[in-house]
């Protein structure tokens, strides 16, 4: 690995880290109040979610952009505060954070939805306000679905291209990433470069796919009981 | 009590505060709903502990942290109290353990230790031994009088069994279809309402209260003198200490005959006469008078055809001393 071989992978694992923690807390408030939720607006609701899992991610990448720019929505209003998003790291972050989500969102609803209503019943006829059931009963039996969704979200966020190339372009040492630098480096002919990306990429993925799958199997062998 | 779908869970669930209701309910000193005054106290405002038929301690915590879970936060008042429950329901040693390695016995201790360390107002018990086998009944039975007993904490209990009915409760509340069929006095709703009572796949046993003593036949067994003065012999367990006693028998063990019974093993011979027969699709309910005790037995249906049992019919029952089990 080249030194900027190494300086791609640190701000790739960087931005999708901060992206990961950034929608985490937001993913287990929307998988708790989807778990618990019924009818119309929860179906709306999901499906809205489930979006940037079906859309192409460059669609996904132009509507962020155009929310972005500094005649959008929110790029006015960001421009007001002196912040700049775009064709930084920063946008690279949002971009895996609202392409990554969706994948966050599901496992945590699902863990959620196998806790038993009827035992936050008897935590609340114990005296303890919704907030305290949620902390002290919920969020432990529900915490190793949390933290799948977390490396799946993680893993995807790795990953992301379209969304990305669209609202940070491809800046070498701000924004390019692993997947960015492996399309560039092939457009340029260096395949043999972008091979050893290649390299990482299977090498971390790897490790992600591995830490899901032993947080699942832990967690089907035990049910939720600690050992 | 009430048959299944009578809507006994839901009116607990109702009282707890776990479950949408229209209507009043109150307890001495607060009310915990009134819509039309539009009060609806939350849940964890009720202050009323509740034990479910499947136990539902949390999978994740300690039987320690299960009980301390409601606890009032430290403090020497809260120590003590736990301290307190954890003696009377004798769950000392399984504290460190995980509700998944407790038998159900042991669960329903803790379930019951739990929604006592909050000191509730009022206990509500949604059929607490119905998931146990009867041996393990006989055991639970004895920490809820001390529960009733010793931290004077009132109870709704909901059960299918008349036997723990009447060795628990003072009035009954007789539910059908939503509604209330009877209530009062146990004895005198069971007597009036004996069908309505009956889970055919529930167990209906005999309970008898009386003076126990060392019998003169032996180890192992014991004379239990009823206030009007029959004797029945029954086991008795060196550990448990003589005197006032309660024993069931189940109606399973109870035998019939219509002929006067000789050279018999068992060694409770009775002779009396059919007070009245409950009938179901395939077996029934025999009741039985004799000298000063009412006798339950379950029989096929089949065989009440064949002896002919109606009311009024001379019978002889024999029940074996292994039969009766001790309650308290």
């Amino acid at each position: 690995m080249t030194r900027e071989d190494f300086s791609i992978l640190l701000l790739t694992l960087r931005v999708a880290s901060i992206s990961t923690l950034v929608i985490l807390p937001l993913g287990v408030a929307a998988g708790w109040a989807l778990s618990r939720g019924r009818g119309a607006v929860k179906q709306i609701a999901e499906t809205i979610l489930a979006l940037p899992l079906v859309l192409p991610p460059t669609a996904v990448g132009l509507l962020l952009l155009e929310m972005l720019r500094r005649s959008g929505p929110i790029g006015r209003l960001l421009d007001r505060a002196g912040v700049e998003v775009l064709f930084t790291w920063k946008a690279v972050a949002l971009a895996t954070a609202v392409m990554s989500f969706p994948l966050l969102v599901r496992p945590v609803r699902a863990a959620f939805a196998e806790v038993d209503p009827r035992l936050l019943g008897v935590a609340r006829s114990l005296g303890q306000g919704r907030f305290s059931v949620f902390r002290r009963v919920a969020l432990p039996l529900a915490w190793r679905g949390i933290l799948a969704g977390a490396v799946l979200a993680f893993s995807r966020a790795l990953g992301e291209f379209g969304a990305t190339i669209l609202v940070a372009g491809n800046i070498p040492g701000r924004t390019q990433t692993l997947a960015l630098a492996i399309f560039h480096r092939t457009q340029i002919g260096q395949d043999g470069s972008a091979l050893r990306l290649v390299g990482v990429v299977v090498a971390l993925a790897f490790l992600a796919i591995l830490a899901t799958e032993t947080l699942e199997r832990r967690r089907s062998r035990s049910a939720g009981a600690p050992a | 009590m009430g048959p299944s779908g009578a809507g006994k869970t839901s009116l607990l669930e109702a009282i707890a505060g776990l479950r949408r209701a229209t209507g009043r309910i109150a307890v001495p000193g607060e009310t915990l709903l009134d819509s039309a005054a539009g009060v609806d106290l939350p849940a964890e405002k009720r202050r009323i502990g509740y034990v479910p038929q499947d136990s539902l301690l949390f999978p994740h915590l300690t039987v320690e942290d299960n009980v301390r879970f409601g606890l009032a936060k430290n403090g020497p008042a809260a120590a003590r109290l736990f301290d307190e429950v954890v003696g009377i329901l004798e769950i000392g040693d399984l504290l460190p353990r995980y509700p998944a390695t407790l038998s159900g016995g042991e669960r329903q201790r803790v379930a019951l230790a739990r929604a006592l360390a909050t000191r509730p107002r009022l206990l509500l018990l949604d059929e607490p031994l119905a998931a146990l086998d009867v041996a393990l009944r006989g055991r639970i039975l004895p920490y809820l009088l001390r529960v009733r007993d010793e931290m004077r904490i009132p109870f709704l209990y909901v059960t299918h069994n008349a036997g723990e009915a009447l060795l628990l409760a003072r009035a009954v509340l007789l539910l059908r279809e939503g509604r209330v069929l009877a209530s009062g006095p146990v004895g005198d709703v069971l007597a009036a309402h004996r069908v309505e009572t009956v889970d055919p796949s529930a167990s209906f046993d005999n309970i008898f209260d009386g003076v126990l003593e060392r019998a003169p036949e032996g180890d192992g067994v014991g004379r239990l003198a009823t206030p009007r003065g029959t004797v029945l012999l029954v086991p008795v367990d060196p550990s448990f200490p003589l005197g006032r006693a309660v024993f069931s028998v189940a109606p399973e063990d109870v035998l019939l005959s219509v002929r006067p019974l000789e050279g018999i093993s068992a060694r409770n011979v009775f002779e009396g006469i059919v007070a009245g027969v409950d009938r179901f699709p395939s077996d029934a309910i025999v009741h039985v008078t004799a000298g000063d005790l009412a006798w339950r037995a379950h029989l096929t249906a089949g065989s009440v055809k064949d002896l002919g049992l109606a009311p009024g019919r001379r019978v002889w029952i024999a029940v074996k001393t292994q039969a009766f089990r001790r309650l308290r």
